[in-house]
């Protein structure tokens, strides 16, 4: 294996041409081109919704109650969240009584529960520059509930909202993690005829809680 | 890119006519039209008569060997300073492009096809870019469309100028078909290589031009009149596959290939080109 | 998979009369092309993210070996098993042990074009593996036992009613015209596979050599769950496909997804690094990946070397004609349309392909829109040169070039063959065009005219009307 494995490069240094190693360090253009102007958690909201997710904004009250209502058109009738995570569980408790809802683990859903699932869970940051919802595995985090869940819900508090990718990947790929997930809008596919269609494998609905 | 050298803004301007083989052979009324637009804006028209082909179906089907003993003859034909114009952005490409291909390891011969590269031009081109031709003072008259020639849009960058000419004939009401950029389906030998599929281009093409119910289709590029054309004259559609020079040129007609007055191809014979306007 | 190239023309033909492929081409063509000039428009900085990536990419293959070399090394200090394949065969082989010395009994697996390349399916297979395919076109086409036609959308040339009656003949399920339906029963279906294999399978878009790092980009989800569900990861990537930095990644990700299917942003981009950390609740305890050469280090070293640039976005098949009016299957392999036209020949050997440079017009639209600024036209013809140079030109083709060349040295001699010409042509069809003619240009009179040669060409009228001197 190593043996062809040095075979490899030597083809590979006797093709790029005997150069010095040193890498080509002239400017790219293209490189900062995406600054987001005026208000980040504004632009956020807009491109969140415009990737097909659900952006829900409001005193708390109001909120959940919009929450409940969302689920249970989608049919949803068990929410899950991270153990570790405070947040996504005082929400998911505290939305039982707009159900009915029944509270579930992460642990049961992948053992196969034929429930209509919500995960909850807080995000790590959101990008305005594409909407996107990024988790990370950093520090033992789960990603289950925005892989498993039928819909799924990101608690993401403005102060978390950045401006572009650069952003993100710099303050959470510090020490790289095992897994650092962009989340955009519902799982999609079009492979049959081209035509868009939600909840291929992942979430059929995605749907942002801004906080703060 | 504006083209000065050779030229004497007060005299007139010499301008060698690259007349391309297919032209020549198939529809010399384009290249009569183009002496005729030519000379009406000042041109001082010279045709090299030992001009044959640029090499390009050489070129394009990979036998390169041949393709350079044609390029090499067009650098000998073509040697003196001053423009060189053709009624073909394909052509004209050819000549640009493919020839520092053709002569990559051949130092001085590839100076030598730049700077011919640097001296060539589509007549829309010409009129537009280096001529500054605003009207082109032509008498056509009828609805038409405009087919943008593969290698005249994407090998020399020409969009707006043939379209300005067309808006700018008084009689000319012009309308643009949907994918006006898309490929004909003509490609050279690929339409003897693969021609069920150029065929099914070429349908396509079609429909989009009936669709506009446009009576004349023109381009800057022959090879794909001639393959529009062909369908048009097979199906019998009511529409004219006609050169964008033949239109600048004014009077109404079509390429003559497929009309039954072929033989009226002395219709504009040279010697009845009008010594009409100035730039 | 099996190579079937040099049938192009053949294949075209079948294709041009297959009646089902011609209405799912129909449905399909041009939405891609719509959906990518609408996100490009919408993005003012696409021309120069462009400009950055090609760079980029350009200074990867100059330096393939520098980068590839940190790659792994980041990827082995993470606790990745990094494995290099020369060739298919050997390939196959390596991923075959993997999976045995895993124990994996079933495997779930992401689109890749690289695995499709040596045939990755049949060597687990060979290992009493059972592969299942997650992403819903390749499903469809497993089950159909085809192999892809669309590097995004390998379902590309099935109609609904083809995938319901293969849903109901391998899923049990019941007969359906509504697309969601469809996508529920392969959610299902698939669902329980993740849930159960032992083993992930991905390609990669990217490689990150500061990281160590294989991203993955979907819109399904199904590579996200592929990479977190089962407890062994493989991935199988070409050596080409490793960026510089993570601060790269941003750069590829705007291009990507945006020339692909018109998305400002695929739904998923997973970025993978090594095995499941101390205290993690879910991940693969195993990660492996598997660097593919086969072919590849042979491109990197002669003119071809920006043709590795690919990102494998599929925007140049949805933009060329000769693409949407044949499919990908004309092809005869992997890759298809002019990034196929090109590739293929390289990969495999152009004896093998040499049908291939010649499925295209030349029309250009391909580097329009090459989202890393591949010269594709450029390729096609100087693949073509190389193809009369290895001798493998009809000798028709070669006698009917001398012949052309010949005649067009001496305009004299073009002047008589013109006259001639044109002599028959007013005799035989009166001046118009010509409904019928011997080969090569049969093809062409089937459902065009030919046009006529003029009864006096072009320099014949200048000497008499100007003079011969010009």
């Amino acid at each position: 294996m190593v043996n062809e494995r040095e075979s490899l490069f030597r083809r590979l240094s006797a093709a790029c041409g005997g150069h010095d190693g040193a890498v080509a360090g002239e400017p790219l253009p293209g490189g900062a081109p995406l600054a987001p102007e005026g208000d980040r958690v504004a632009l956020f909201e807009k491109t969140f919704t415009a990737a097909g997710g659900i952006l829900l904004r409001a005193p708390v009250e109001k909120t959940l109650s919009d929450l409940g209502e969302t689920l249970r058109a989608e049919g949803v009738t068990a929410l899950f969240f991270p153990e570790d995570d405070a947040a996504s569980r005082e929400i998911a408790e505290a939305l039982v009584p707009f159900g009915p809802f029944n509270l579930t683990t992460a642990e049961e859903v992948r053992e196969g529960s034929t429930s209509v699932t919500a995960g909850f869970r807080t995000a790590e940051a959101g990008i305005a520059e594409t909407g996107t919802i990024v988790e990370t595995s950093a520090g033992g985090k789960t990603l289950l509930p925005g892989l498993l869940a039928d819909v799924h819900v990101s608690i993401v508090p403005v102060t978390s909202v950045v401006g572009r990718m650069e952003e993100a990947l710099s303050i959470l790929a510090a020490g790289t993690p095992r897994n650092i997930s962009f989340l955009t809008g519902p799982s999609k596919t079009a492979d049959i005829e081209q035509t868009l269609t939600v909840g291929a494998h992942g979430p059929k609905k995605a749907i942002a809680l801004l906080l703060g | 890119m504006p083209y000065n050298a050779g030229m004497d803004p007060k005299g007139p301007i010499p301008v060698s006519l690259f007349f391309t083989c297919l032209a020549d052979a198939f529809s010399p009324g384009v290249c009569n039209a183009t002496v005729e637009v030519l000379e009406r804006f000042g041109a001082t028209v010279r045709v090299p008569l030992s001009q044959t082909c640029c090499g390009q179906p050489a070129f394009n089907s990979g036998n390169r060997k041949e393709a350079r003993a044609m390029a090499r003859k067009f650098l000998l034909t073509f040697p003196d300073e001053g423009p060189i114009v053709t009624p073909s952005g394909s052509c004209a490409a050819m000549v640009k492009h493919g020839y520092p291909v053709l002569f990559r390891n051949e130092p001085r011969m590839l100076a030598r096809a730049r700077a011919v590269g640097d001296r060539i031009f589509e007549l829309s081109q010409f009129l537009v870019d280096v001529l500054g031709v605003t009207d082109p003072k032509s008498d056509f008259s009828g609805k038409v469309t405009y087919h943008d020639s593969c290698h005249l849009r994407r090998g020399l960058g020409v969009v707006s100028a043939p379209r300005k000419l067309l808006r700018a004939v008084p009689g000319v009401e012009f309308v643009e078909m949907e994918e006006s950029d898309r490929c004909c389906g003509f490609g050279g030998v690929f339409s003897l290589k693969n021609p069920q599929i150029s065929c099914k281009m070429t349908e396509r093409k079609v429909e989009r031009i009936l669709a506009t119910g446009a009576s004349y289709v023109t381009s800057g590029d022959l090879g794909c009149l001639l393959n529009i054309g062909g369908l048009i004259s097979r199906f019998g559609y009511p529409v004219k596959a006609i050169h964008l020079a033949e239109i600048l040129a004014g009077g109404t007609g079509g390429l003559s290939s497929f009309a039954a007055d072929a033989a009226s191809e002395d219709a504009r014979p040279p010697g009845t080109i009008r010594r009409a306007g100035g730039r | 998979m099996e190579l079937n190239a040099n049938a192009f023309g053949r294949n075209s033909r079948k294709a041009l009369l297959d009646k089902t492929l011609q209405e799912a081409l129909g449905r399909t063509t041009g939405r891609f092309q719509a959906h990518r000039d609408a996100a490009v428009a919408a993005f003012p900085e696409f021309e120069a993210t462009r400009e950055r990536a090609s760079r980029i990419k350009r200074d990867v293959l100059d330096h393939l070996d520098t980068y590839l070399a940190r790659f792994i090394a980041e990827a082995e200090k993470r606790g990745t098993i990094v494995h290099v394949a020369r060739d298919a065969a050997q390939a196959r082989e390596i991923a075959a042990r993997i999976a045995r010395d895993e124990g994996v009994t079933l495997a779930v697996k992401s689109k890749s074009m690289a695995s499709e390349e040596i045939s990755f399916n049949e060597a687990l297979q060979g290992a009493g593996v059972t592969v299942v395919e997650s992403d819903l076109g390749e499903f469809i086409i497993q089950l159909a036992g085809e192999a892809p036609s669309h590097i995004i959308a390998p379902a590309v040339h099935k109609t609904r009613e083809q995938i319901s009656r293969l849903f109901e003949r391998h899923l049990g399920e019941p007969p359906t015209d509504s697309i969601p339906e469809l996508v529920g029963m392969a959610r299902k279906h698939l669902r329980a596979k993740f849930l159960s294999a032992g083993m992930g399978v991905s390609g990669g878009n990217f490689l990150v050599a500061d990281t160590g790092s294989v991203v993955l980009v979907t819109n399904e989800g199904n590579g996200r769950m592929g990479t977190v569900l089962p407890r062994v990861h493989l991935a199988v990537v070409g050596i080409e496909k490793v960026i510089p930095r993570m601060a790269d990644l941003p750069t590829f990700l705007r291009i990507l997804p945006r020339s692909a299917s018109g998305q400002a942003i695929s739904s998923y981009v997973s970025i993978v690094t090594g095995t499941r950390r101390a205290g993690d609740p879910e991940g693969p305890e195993r990660m492996h990946i598997l660097l593919l050469d086969c072919g590849r280090s042979a491109i990197l070293e002669g003119k071809y070397r920006e043709i590795l640039k690919c990102v494998r976005c599929a925007a140049c098949l949805n933009a060329c004609p000769v693409y949407q009016s044949v499919g990908g299957h004309a092809y005869g392999w992997v890759y298809s349309g002019p990034i196929g036209a090109v590739l293929t020949p390289l990969l495999v050997g152009l004896p093998e392909a040499a049908a291939l440079p010649d499925a295209s017009t030349l029309c250009g639209a391909c580097a329009d829109v090459c989202p890393v600024k591949i010269p594709l036209p450029d390729f096609l013809l100087e693949l073509r040169s190389d193809a009369r140079e290895q001798g493998l030109k009809t000798p028709g083709e070669i006698a009917a070039m001398k012949g052309y060349a010949g005649v067009m040295k001496r305009a004299g001699l073009l002047e008589a063959i013109e006259r001639i010409a044109g002599v028959l042509g007013q005799f035989f069809t009166k001046g118009k065009g010509i409904g019928g003619l011997p080969y090569p240009f049969s093809g062409w009179t089937e459902r065009r005219d030919f046009p006529a040669p003029a009864a006096r060409p072009f320099r014949k009228q200048w000497k008499i009307k100007r003079g011969a001197r010009g």
